[in-house]
């Protein structure tokens, strides 16, 4: 029985080693590891394995060299004469064994009559090009942590919206309380926001040039939605992408159906506002568009009351739970690369997927709710956790590590709370060490162990699983055409 | 030693393409070495029973569902009894099967296995291992090809990738490359050949004001590289006044080719031709001076060796099994990359005007190089050396003191056990899961053959008698045009 099924090794990996150095997996193992190793030993790859493996990727010669190189049998294989050097010369410093090449004998050619049998395996140039690996990055663990908690705080924030909906559905928190806080928290986001767009904007800074025509409607797209301003003055493709997820918001929010950005009214252009200083006419547009939201809203509240009537409370239920599934998995936790402006075009959709199906989960969990007041205030609370907070907690990330890491803790201990709240029954006077807040605090107890526990295990097993990793590119792969125009920009 | 051999595919005449016409000829040569040579192959609309083709060459189409672009439904044991029925009627000895997406081919093999013939297979394409149809495909050839007793890839590159799919033996891969019939692919004036009435040959010395001809001959796919040629064709026409263009060829990336030309009024210096049928191919090749070859992924590219045995400088990507095709003084390489196809084409057609290249000495270069005759003659010695005609030690090329030792990879004698607990652990080291499926399988196929020899016993089939044998004392002179092109359509 063969213990092991990775790829490389032959049927007869467990008996290979007694046979001549021709077979199989013996063949392999000299070409992808150390020469006398059991071919077991290396068939799983550790991350220190990237380091010896990542040999440059396979560039064929130019054609110039080609046309020149008339006498092909000076050749010594097909392709890639001249970077099967310094592989070659790599290999033997490695395995210590090139000796067993016979000079000038087997060629890789199809067109040349050789006196070697039609199954020789030249041990030197055999899966020369194969390569394993080629992207690998080692992970480490604590920046792993450090980037887990983006995922951590989307999560608490869905859970939080949950339980503030569930406390509003039973009658134990006032929707305006929730809605309140909300605000409350929301305007000191956007004043935040704000004084760190003041302290970008202190070195002076020039427009984006008129060509980037991208910039300026998405930000004031994203201003129209409400309080926090997207930042203008720095390109950075990041508020691209995050802006395009706001300007869907805004469009379901005050839209019934969702509509491309592009669609989004009173786009306030930031050359009519010379007279003002550009931030305070952004202020303004942000007021403005604030009021907009607020009344919108207010005048759908009592359609969005009736919207489900006629669904069963369960089909909301397991509709919402869906939905809000769809928001977390497809919400863009990626920190894009500073440069690639091509990129971010693609990562609007689905973090537009991921905020239309948590506002459309909020909205038909609002449809439960019985009075306008507490409709109104869950949607725009909704709005404030999906459509603002994300925005305002990737550029927070940018900002500040130490405030990154301030605000999981924040969430995850609201988180704990509030399940713990929801769930238990605190105060209610049965045993000795009964005390009001005694399940919120055994929910943030748990909450933030479980937490903590759950970013390391999960760190430290995708850690442990990338030794699995194998990935195998060669010759045999299609190649990727590079074209430099498509050709509808002709 | 002349044996019985059956062939077996999908992808059989009247179907077009390269796996068909490499199996017919391959078939018409093995019969001419005297052997009997059968093909079975699925019906097609119009193809059905049994056929004989030229030189005695016996055709079975076995009515099979087709799901996929000539692809028969992969049913792993409904082909059984009637495989047997034609290996026992037909007193065949080994089974070749042909093509790695060819369902019919994996079932004959390990039925075959299964009734204790040798097997051997010949792959004929690169997959990667990225893409979930490629891990499905691979698993697949990894089950079959776990108990086959050798391999035969069309390329070096082909070779490293099977081996890596299906997990073989270095040593059980033969590398035996495809061939051309050089004369059904001649230049237009030609010593040897008679001057074709009412054709005009082609000026041999290029001057810097000559009207140069680029030929593409390719199925107007993205893996052909059509994306390619739709980005390189407006820079080369634009750079280089005197070229025209001959496209032929069909595919779903016409359309973008057609949209290239009209966005660009390039309408009269490319000429599209559409589909062509394969005999007419070197009547379109004839008419140029360059072949233009910009696939992304090829395992042999027989195109090119044809474009080449019609006096063509071959400018082609270095993709695949490509560059090990040619000499470097026939083709001119280029990445797979816009910029770099347009300078290599640029470089080609430099050369021609400067007539440095000698086109018309291809032919016969060609003509030394591949034939269809040498490849039935090493197809043969992969014959013997299965069927210990050859010892282990020169087949296998290593001492006879480690050919003692036991290997689960051969058995005694250079060949492979039949014995059903060794074929049982061949398979199952393919995997944790698949392991155990595929040995279920073989059991499966295994009591399946003996209730059929209870059910349909040996001596109830009926013999088939051989096609009378013309002994052709002299041996092969060379090749000689195939009248292939008699029922090719």
């Amino acid at each position: 029985m063969v213990p092991t099924q990775a790829p490389l090794t032959s049927s007869s990996a467990t008996t290979t080693a007694t046979l001549a150095p021709l077979t199989g997996s013996t063949t392999l193992s000299t070409l992808t590891a150390h020469p006398r190793s059991v071919a077991t030993d290396r068939t799983l790859l550790a991350p220190e394995d990237a380091i010896y493996q990542q040999s440059p990727p396979r560039k064929p010669p130019s054609a110039v060299n080609r046309l020149q190189n008339e006498k092909a049998l000076c050749m010594t294989s097909g392709m890639n004469g001249d970077i099967a050097v310094p592989k070659r010369g790599r290999h033997k410093s490695r395995t210590g064994s090139g000796s067993r090449r016979r000079k000038g004998s087997w060629k890789r050619l199809l067109w040349v009559k050789q006196s070697y049998p039609d199954n020789y395996t030249d041990q030197e140039t055999f899966l020369e090009h194969l390569q394993r690996n080629p992207r690998l990055q080692p992970y480490d663990f604590w920046p792993l942590v450090a980037d887990s908690t983006v995922i951590v705080q989307h999560v608490c924030s869905v859970i939080i919206f949950i339980v503030c909906f569930v406390g509003i559905f039973q009658d134990r928190v006032s929707p305006v309380a929730v809605v309140g806080w909300g605000s409350f928290a929301t305007f000191l986001g956007w004043l935040l926001w704000d004084w760190w767009l003041g302290q970008e904007d202190s070195p002076p800074r020039h427009h984006p040039p008129p060509g980037l025509a991208s910039p300026p409607y998405t930000s004031t797209s994203a201003a129209a939605v409400s309080s926090p301003n997207l930042p203008i003055h720095s390109p950075t493709p990041i508020r691209h992408s995050h802006s395009a997820s706001a300007s869907s918001i805004h469009s379901t929010a005050s839209q019934p159906a969702p509509s491309s950005p592009r669609l989004a009214p009173n786009l306030p252009s930031p050359s009519t506002s010379q007279p003002l200083s550009h931030r305070t006419s952004l202020r303004l547009s942000t007021a403005k568009s604030a009021l907009l939201i607020y009344f919108t809203l207010l005048g759908l509240s009592p359609i969005l009351k009736s919207l489900t009537r006629s669904t069963s409370s369960d089909s909301i239920w397991a509709m919402s739970f869906l939905l809000f599934t769809i928001n977390i998995f497809f919400f863009d936790y990626g920190t894009p690369a500073p440069s690639s402006s091509g990129k971010t075009a693609n990562k609007n959709i689905p973090a537009s997927l991921s905020t239309n199906a948590a506002l459309m989960a909020s909205t038909v969990l609002a449809s439960r709710l019985p009075s306008t007041g507490q409709v109104f205030s869950l949607t725009l609370f909704s709005i404030e956790v999906f459509g603002l907070f994300p925005v305002f907690r990737r550029y927070a990330k940018q900002r500040s590590w130490r405030g990154q890491v301030a605000l999981t803790s924040l969430l995850v201990v609201g988180t704990g709370g509030g399940v713990g709240l929801i769930l238990g029954r605190g105060g209610d006077g049965e045993g000795i060490l009964d005390f009001p807040w005694k399940s919120g605090l055994m929910g943030v107890f748990i909450g933030v162990v479980g937490t903590g526990l759950a970013m390391g295990g999960c760190s430290w097993w995708l850690i442990g699983l990338q030794k699995y990793k194998n990935e195998i590119h060669g010759p045999w792969d299609p190649a990727r055409p590079i074209i430099r125009r498509h050709w509808e920009d002709y | 030693m002349p044996y019985n051999i059956a062939l077996v595919s999908d992808y059989f005449f009247p179907q077009p393409g390269g796996i068909e016409s490499h199996i017919y000829q391959l078939s018409t040569k093995l019969i001419d070495r005297g052997h009997k040579v059968i093909i079975i192959t699925h019906a097609y609309e119009g193809r059905t029973g049994v056929r004989y083709l030229t030189n005695g060459l016996k055709v079975y189409h076995v009515p099979f569902l087709v799901m996929y672009r000539a692809t028969t439904f992969p049913t792993v044991f409904s082909f059984f009894p009637i495989f047997r029925n034609i290996i026992i009627r037909e007193q065949i000895e080994i089974v070749h099967g042909h093509a790695s997406l060819s369902s019919l081919c994996h079932e004959a093999i390990l039925h075959a296995r299964t009734m204790g013939l040798r097997t051997v297979f010949t792959d004929h394409s690169l997959f990667g291992f990225a893409d979930a149809a490629s891990i499905l495909t691979n698993k697949l050839l990894k089950f079959t090809l776990s108990d086959v007793d050798h391999v035969i890839c069309v390329s070096h590159t082909c070779k490293e990738n099977t081996v890596l799919r299906a997990s073989l033996d270095p040593l059980m891969v033969s590398v035996i490359p495809n061939a051309v019939v050089a004369e059904n692919f001649r230049p237009l004036s030609h010593a040897a050949y008679p001057t074709e009435f009412g054709s005009h040959p082609l000026p041999q010395h290029l001057g810097p004001h000559d009207t140069i001809t680029i030929v593409v001959v390719s199925r107007l796919f993205y893996n052909k590289g059509t994306d390619l040629l739709v980005a390189a064709i407006p820079r080369i026409l634009a750079s280089h006044p005197n070229v025209r263009f001959i496209i032929a060829g069909s595919g779903p990336k016409a359309i973008d080719l057609e949209q290239m030309l009209e966005r660009n009024v390039l309408q009269d210096r490319v000429e599209m031709l559409g589909p062509v049928r394969h005999e007419e191919v070197r009547d379109v090749m004839v008419r140029g001076h360059i072949y233009l070859h910009p696939s992304l992924t090829e395992a042999f590219g027989t195109v090119i060796v044809e474009a080449a045995s019609c006096g063509l400088y071959v400018v082609c990507t270095q993709v695949g099994g490509i560059p090990e095709v040619l000499p470097a003084h026939m083709t001119a390489f280029a990445k797979p990359e816009e910029d770099d196809l347009v300078a290599a084409t640029g470089k080609a057609i430099a050369a021609l005007r400067a007539n440095k290249v000698r086109t018309e000495k291809f032919h016969d270069q060609v003509r030394m190089m591949y034939s269809w005759t040498d490849v039935a003659e090493r197809t043969e010695r992969v014959y013997d050396g299965i069927s210990g005609v050859l010892s282990e030690a020169d087949f296998y090329g290593y001492e006879a003191a480690d050919a003692a030792s036991w290997s689960a990879t051969r058995g005694r004698a250079g060949v492979q056990s039949f014995a059903l607990i060794d074929r049982l652990k061949r398979y199952y080291g393919c995997g944790i899961w698949a392991g155990k499926l595929f040995c279920l399988c073989v059991i499966v196929d295994y009591l399946l053959f003996l209730v059929l020899e209870f059910w349909a016993p040996r001596e109830a089939i009926d013999i088939a008698r051989n096609w009378p044998k013309k002994r052709k004392e002299e041996p092969e002179a060379g090749d000689h045009p195939t009248p292939a092109s008699t029922f090719r359509r």
